[in-house]
């Protein structure tokens, strides 16, 4: 079963689409550049390892299915790694440690006086959005910025449509008084 | 402004602060993210020129091993047949003899010799 020209040029096309959205999406639940990479990365392994040759229409969802279901098991090792760490009495080095990418200037795009005030909104709301709970963030992300109903949510996301309409609810809920809390 | 009027305006601004900010991603993130998916789309590409994986191999050794045991079962289980088609311990030396297999081959030729009168052994009857 050969990998076709069409599917791989579609593929690449899917994945490119996918890839920053999913990096930012890690990113706001490890906090971490290179764990966001690293999670991306087995994301997409997967993905083209098992689904490739699934419909095109059914990869969105199955991309973040498998997305997902990683950040849910980074996000659980990570519990159990700092409950062990503060057991044994020592502190989280990776968690401390600041990303250094974060303070990288970005060369791409200048930043003018004019977009100040949007990069402090910007802060503020990435700030709010890795406040929430690991699910709220979820469901938040997959509803309101991928754009995905609540069916398609619950599939990604593993759970019951119920479960995503709470979670989007309390997210929004929490969003708007972080966001207001930030602005006074 | 009522409730939803404000949750859509919300949205709307995250949504819109959350693709500014997929465009503003740093550049070095944005290459690594380019080779990442070089890589997945490559690894992809690799597995499917090499026809026999690991995987593949233990596939067709198991269904190798599956079509064999499936084999020895129905054998042992069929029942063996019950008159033996050599019953005397006579016929048995003729069939696991290999000396003078020719004789044996030749009976009949040798049974019409002796009927019809001309037995090698006692000479001409005529």
């Amino acid at each position: 079963m050969d990998l076709p020209l069409n599917s791989r040029d579609a593929l690449d096309r899917f994945l490119a689409g996918v890839e920053r959205p999913a990096f930012k999406m890690a990113n706001f639940a490890s906090r971490n550049t290179d764990e966001a990479l690293d999670l991306v990365q087995e994301a997409m392994f997967e993905f083209v390892r098992r689904y490739w040759d699934r419909p095109q229409e059914k990869w969105k969802a199955l991309f973040y299915r498998v997305l997902q279901s990683r950040i849910t098991d980074w996000h659980r090792r990570t519990l159990v790694r700092r409950r062990i760490l503060a057991w044994v009495g020592r502190r989280d080095e990776a968690e401390e440690r600041e990303d250094p990418l974060e303070r990288l200037a970005d060369s791409a795009s200048p930043t003018p006086y004019d977009q100040v005030a949007r990069q402090e909104e910007m802060r503020a709301l990435e700030k709010a959005i890795r406040a929430l709970p690991l699910r709220q963030q979820q469901a938040f992300l997959l509803r309101a910025w991928e754009g995905m109903d609540v069916g398609q949510t619950a599939f990604v996301m593993g759970c019951s449509e119920g479960s995503i309409k709470t979670h989007y609810s309390r997210a929004i809920h929490a969003l708007r008084g972080l966001l207001e809390d930030s602005h006074s | 402004m009522n409730a939803n009027a404000q949750e859509k305006h919300l949205l709307e601004k995250i949504k819109d602060l959350l693709d500014q900010g997929m465009e503003d991603l740093n550049s070095l993130n944005g290459q690594r993210l380019e080779n990442l998916r070089i890589n997945a789309l490559r690894a992809i590409e690799e597995k499917h020129l090499s026809f026999f994986t690991p995987w593949r191999w233990i596939l067709v050794g198991g269904f190798s091993m599956a079509m064999i045991a499936t084999a020895v079962f129905f054998l042992w289980v069929s029942p063996s047949p019950a008159v033996l088609p050599v019953s005397r311990v006579d016929d048995f030396e003729i069939i696991t003899s290999r000396d003078h297999i020719d004789f044996y081959q030749n009976l009949d030729f040798y049974h019409w010799l002796v009927t019809t009168g001309n037995d090698p052994v006692k000479g001409k009857a005529s």
